[in-house]
Formats: structure tokens, C-alpha cells, sequence
């Protein structure tokens, strides 16, 4: 399977763009928009990747709603005051931590390039997935089959989250 | 059309034994849900019964993985869990201290006006993570099980919300901790990128039959994967959030950290190491490669943990310098494992032994903490044999246990670790270990000191102790003592184990 060089550049480089923008506005909700277009070009990437309900769900679940979530915590927090003092490291601490991120970034790359000899391949190819019905299907057997396990473990993780959230939120700091 | 039928049925069905190796975490799951049920009953008070219900949950819990101690080695859901001696002598470590900490903890709850059922269902779902945490043969489950931990976690230590530590703690916490989560998360996708493959088993035999797959991808997953366990068992470069959020969070839950969380972390940490070929057939570069890590993390924990804590004046700090000597201690056993006799049976032995005196010691800590339990200092335990004597006297024992003075639990635990890297020719470090443990002496012994030689300060607690978390502290004096004098059960059973692992 082939992806479109031009088309995987663009996204790519798309995504870099609007994360850095993410980091560096001064702005929550201007950060939280540029979130919302690093989550369309991601589903750029799965959808020339042939992962269509991938792509799909990442703009349902993540650009959809969970964005809306973060937009309306900062509404409510009001977060436009930051809480903390940030940016006040010292200039060596600045200086460290930007030579160990090039450093780092560096390994990636390097390991990147040099580890093409093998590359595994899995039980489904692209016209696999076709002849078994799309997709959705196959995932949604898998999801039931194979992988029930961690499928329901994740339900037990929500819940021990919300049981989390309800205990932080339920009561206020006063009423003690 | 389907050439290839995608539902296996021989992965939909559960055979009878499997049922069974399932119960333990099924009732822990069962136990958490009947536990929300019942907090919002209004016709029965919700403390009493939450109480109660989660403690017979621990029971049942603990019982069914005794049953399930001696059964052999079975594999669930298409490999992706397994339930063998070593996962289930595991679950009832957990069992057990999530138990004893919600016993501990209903008086202290009381006083600190923090009587909420979601107390309760928090350590039991923490537990059930713990539980799936060192059964779990796959990446996946492995992730999604420490992510139940760790989140029930970060809300258990900013549960004293009106409390500025608490909160800071917590907050450290859950950034710190969700930065280790993406590390390990990052660390598993490379592998499976590199390999294809989720499941330990299917990595191992992959990596056996395609050496070169051992490509700089796979090294660098391999990387952040113990990084990320690294972080968990708070070993030195790592270390810096365990003494703040062992501050912050309210005692009975620094217990249970001490206890659970490291056990658990340690024990998915070797499950993952030995299944992928640790000590085994991994390649000589590798495995020097692999013990080079080790060997400088140990060294570093060790010294650092116990050459800090000799500063602190906070117990819940001091303990939680000495937690990190400890885990560099514990580190010297994963060294020495793969080449001495008794393979890693003595970190068993070590993790068993270093919960019980610790789950007593935060049982004395909670029994003397007043409000603000953050600020439980030396001078808080001084003239304490005069006031409570037979307090004074487990505290004592607990923390000679820690320092290694026989005939604690303590003393075997490092014995057996410090003779199995003697075998395994590792002299170096067993015997700046010593010398740590020699260090150690110091800052356990002016606990002792400020007990039993000083004059109390301040005025004396007005309330009496209630029975629970009394019961606690006085089974684990009995426990580290009797580890201590008789061995024999609880090293037969790590070493049934260690052959299952």
C-alpha cells in the first residue's frame, strides 16, 4: 500500500505546526483550538493509512469531544490568570533542558533511520480487511474476541475515574 | 468469501479452572461496585456498611488466592493474562494491604472528618490494578492495569482536599505520573512497532527466531519501558515525587503506597524482565548492557535514599527516603537474580517482608497522628514509651526490622538478598549495600532514641485508640517476628513462585 508522499508531508508538517502552537500561545482557548487541528491532521495521517474508522473516531471522540470539554473547563476555571509562576527558570536550566531535547529528538531519529531491515507484518493487509467486510467490522469482532480483555478492563479504568472525579468534586474544601 | 473466520470460539469460552483463576479479581471488582451501590443507600448509614462490605471483599479475595496458590500455571483470554503462584502470592500481598489499610484507616477518616465511601472504592479498585498489574502477559493490560492503579492512587493521596500538601502532592503526582505513563505507553508502542506484537510471549519468540529484529526501535522501547518501571518503583534519577507525595498523602495511604504500589511495580517489572529473557537467553551485550543500567540505578537509590533520609526530621519523609534505599536494596536482588542459585526468590522474601513492617509502621503513624498528620515529626514520637508503651514497642520493632537487626523479618529479607548477589559474584555492591544498611542504622535508631529517651512534649492525645487499626499493628508485630524466627512457609512459597515465573 502506497501513501501519497505530498499528502503525508502536508499533514505531517501541519501537525508539528499546530502542536508547537499548542505549547507556545499564551491564550488556553487559542491553545485548545490549534489541539483541535493537530487531532484533524492526525486523522489526515490514519485516513491515507486506510484506517478510515480510526480517522473517523479521532475526529469524533478527540477533535469533537473532548475538545468541547477542555473549552468548557477553561470557561468555568476562568484560566486565563495562570495559577503558578512559570517561565522564571533560570537561563542554564533552559539551556540543559533544550540541548537534552535535541539530544533526544536526535535518538529518535537516528534509531528511526537505521531499524528498516525487518519490518513484521501482522495477520491483516489492507485487502484483507475488504474481503472480511471493512474496517468496522473487523474491528468490532476483534474488540469482542481477541482483545475482550483489555476492552473490558478499559471500562473498569473509566469507572475507577469517575468514582476519582466524584470523589474530588463532590465536596467542598469548606464544608470538611 | 471468509476465508479466514475472525471469532475464535475456543478464545470466547472459559474452561472451569479458568473460572476459578478468574474469581479473586472478579470478586474485587464485584466487592467495588456492591460498595458504590451501597454508599448511596439512604436507609442504611454508609459508613458502617461500606466499611464492612470492603473488608469482606478483601476476605473473599484473599481466600480465593489461597486457594488458587497451589494450582498450576494457567493462561487466560488468549495468553494475554496469566494466573500462576507468582500472580496470585502477589494478590493476596494486595489483598491484604488494601484490607489493612481500610481498617487502619476508619478511625483516622473519623478525625479527619473524611468519611466518604469513594475512600473505600478507590483502594479496592487500586488493589484489582495491582492484581491485574503482575498477571498480565501483554502490553496492553499491562498498561491498562497500571492506569486503574495509578489513577485510583492520585485521587487516594489529594483526598485531604481542604490540606495544601495534599493537594500539591497529588498534583505533583499526577503530572509526574502521567509523564511515566506516556514514557512506558511510548516505550510499548515501539515495541509493538518493532515487533508486531502486544503479547510478552509472542515479543520473546519473535525476537528469538528474527535476532535482527533487536533493531535501535526495539532498544530504544525496551528504554522507556524500564524507564517507565523505573519511575514506578521511584528509583534515584527518578525519585524526586516519592518524598512530597509521601508527605501529602494522608498516612494510612503512604502505607499502602509503600506496600502495594511498589510491590506491584516491582513484581510486573520482573514478570516483564524474566519473560522477555532476562538472564537467560538474551544476548551477552544486551545482558551486560541490561546490568550496567541496574547495577549504577541501585548503587545511586541506595546511597541517595539512605544519606537523605539521615536529614529528615518529618517521619513520613524519613520513611519515604528510606522507601527509596529500599528499592535500590530490592534492585540488587533483580541483579543477582539470573546468577545465583535462588534466582529471585529473595526479592519475594524482601517485598513480603518490607510491606508487613511497613504497613505496621503506618499503622503506628496513623494511630499518633493528630489533624494535620503532614507534619508528624521526631518530636511528635518523644517520651512515647512513657505515654504508650506497647505503641512504642511495635514502632520499635518495625523499625529495627527496616534496619536489618535480627530476628526481625528485615534481617532475613537482606540476608538472603545480600547472599544471593554474594553467589551471584556481585561483591562490589553487597558491599556498599552493607555499608548503606550500616547508615541506615543512624536515623531508624534516633526514632528509638526520641521513643524511649526523651521527655514527651505537648500535651497527651485525648482520645483513645480504637481497636482496628491497634489489631493491625499488633498482627504485623506478630508477623515480622515470626517471618524473622521462622522462616520456612514463606520461603517455600516464594521459591514455588520464582518456578512459575
Amino acid at each position: 500500500m502506497d501513501i501519497s508522499p505530498i499528502a503525508f508531508y502536508i499533514f505531517s508538517v501541519m501537525a508539528i505546526a499546530f502542536s508547537a502552537l499548542v505549547v507556545l500561545k499564551k491564550n488556553p482557548v487559542a491553545s485548545a483550538f490549534s489541539l483541535v487541528m493537530v487531532f484533524f491532521c492526525f486523522a489526515g495521517i490514519y485516513a491515507l493509512l486506510d484506517a478510515h474508522l480510526v480517522a473517523a473516531l479521532q475526529i469524533l471522540v478527540y477533535a469533537g469531544a473532548i475538545t468541547v470539554l477542555f473549552i468548557f473547563v477553561i470557561m468555568l476555571l476562568n484560566a486565563d490568570v495562570p495559577s503558578f509562576d512559570i517561565g522564571r527558570s533560570h537561563i542554564l536550566v533552559k539551556i540543559l533542558a533544550g540541548v537534552a531535547a535535541v539530544a533526544v529528538l536526535a535518538a529518535f531519529v537516528w534509531a528511526f533511520k537505521n531499524s528498516a531491515q525487518i519490518q513484521p507484518t501482522g495477520t491483516f493487509s489492507a485487502e484483507k480487511i475488504q474481503t472480511l467486510g471493512g474496517n468496522t467490522r473487523v474491528l468490532s469482532t476483534l474488540l469482542f474476541s481477541e482483545y475482550i480483555l483489555p476492552f473490558e478492563l478499559t471500562s473498569v479504568l473509566l469507572l475507577a475515574g469517575i468514582v476519582g472525579a466524584v470523589a474530588i468534586a463532590k465536596r467542598k474544601p469548606s464544608q470538611q | 468469501m471468509n476465508t479466514y473466520s475472525l471469532i475464535k470460539p475456543e478464545l470466547l469460552m472459559l474452561t472451569k479452572e479458568q473460572m476459578f483463576s478468574l474469581m479473586p479479581y472478579f470478586y474485587m471488582f464485584v466487592g467495588a461496585l456492591f460498595t458504590i451501590i451501597l454508599s448511596v443507600n439512604k436507609k442504611l448509614s454508609p459508613k458502617w456498611t461500606v466499611f464492612l462490605v470492603s473488608l469482606a471483599t478483601c476476605l473473599v479475595g484473599i481466600s480465593t488466592s489461597v486457594a488458587r496458590l497451589k494450582i498450576d500455571t494457567l493462561t487466560l483470554f488468549n495468553g494475554m493474562m496469566i494466573s500462576d503462584t507468582y500472580s496470585h502470592l502477589f494478590n493476596i500481598i494486595f489483598i491484604v494491604s488494601a484490607g489493612l489499610t481500610i481498617l487502619s484507616s476508619f478511625r483516622y477518616l473519623d478525625k479527619e472528618g473524611l468519611q466518604h465511601p469513594e475512600y473505600n472504592v478507590l483502594i479496592l479498585l487500586a488493589a484489582l490494578g495491582m492484581m491485574l498489574m503482575t498477571s498480565s502477559m501483554d502490553l496492553i493490560v499491562l498498561f491498562i492495569s497500571l492506569e486503574i492503579m495509578s489513577l485510583s492512587v492520585y485521587v487516594l493521596v489529594g483526598f485531604r482536599r481542604a490540606d495544601r500538601r495534599s493537594n500539591e502532592a497529588a498534583m505533583k503526582y499526577f503530572i509526574l505520573g502521567s509523564a511515566a505513563s506516556a514514557v512506558l505507553l511510548y516505550g510499548t508502542a515501539l515495541l509493538y512497532g518493532a515487533t508486531g506484537k502486544t503479547q510478552i510471549h509472542d515479543i520473546y519468540t519473535f525476537i528469538q527466531t528474527h535476532p535482527q529484529s533487536m533493531s535501535p526501535v526495539f532498544v530504544l522501547g525496551a528504554w522507556l519501558v524500564i524507564l517507565g518501571f523505573l519511575f514506578k518503583v521511584a528509583s534515584v534519577p527518578f525519585h524526586m515525587w516519592m518524598p512530597d507525595v509521601y508527605e501529602g498523602a494522608p498516612a494510612p495511604i503512604t502505607g499502602f503506597m509503600t506496600t502495594g504500589l511498589k510491590a506491584a511495580a516491582f513484581a510486573a517489572f520482573l514478570r516483564v524482565f524474566v519473560s522477555l529473557g532476562y538472564g537467560s537467553v538474551l544476548s551477552e551485550t544486551i545482558q551486560t548492557h541490561l546490568h550496567h543500567i541496574l547495577w549504577v540505578c541501585a548503587v545511586l537509590t541506595m546511597v541517595v535514599g539512605n544519606v537523605v533520609a539521615l536529614t529528615q526530621t518529618n517521619l513520613k519523609r524519613m520513611l519515604a527516603y528510606s522507601s527509596i534505599a529500599h528499592t535500590g536494596y530490592l534492585l540488587i536482588g533483580l541483579l543477582a537474580g539470573p546468577k545465583s542459585d535462588q534466582g529471585y526468590s529473595p526479592m519475594i522474601v524482601y517485598l513480603v517482608s518490607y510491606a508487613v513492617m511497613n504497613l505496621g509502621a503506618f499503622g503506628v503513624l496513623t494511630l499518633i497522628s493528630t489533624r494535620d498528620d503532614g507534619g508528624l515529626n521526631l518530636n511528635d514520637v518523644s517520651g512515647l514509651s512513657r505515654r504508650h508503651p506497647w505503641l512504642a514497642f511495635s514502632m520499635a520493632v518495625f523499625l529495627f526490622s527496616m534496619a536489618g537487626v535480627p530476628p526481625t523479618a528485615g534481617f532475613l529479607a537482606k540476608y538472603l538478598l545480600f547472599y544471593s548477589a554474594v553467589q551471584a559474584n556481585e561483591l562490589p555492591i553487597v558491599i556498599i549495600g552493607v555499608l548503606c544498611s550500616a547508615v541506615s542504622v543512624y536515623y531508624y535508631l534516633r526514632v528509638l532514641v526520641y521513643m524511649y529517651m526523651k521527655e514527651p512534649q505537648g500535651s497527651p492525645m485525648k482520645s483513645g485508640f480504637s481497636v482496628w487499626p491497634s489489631f493491625v499493628v499488633a498482627a504485623m508485630v506478630f508477623l515480622t517476628l515470626q517471618i524473622g524466627l521462622i522462616p520456612g512457609g514463606i520461603l517455600t512459597v516464594a521459591r514455588k513462585a520464582m518456578a512459575a515465573l
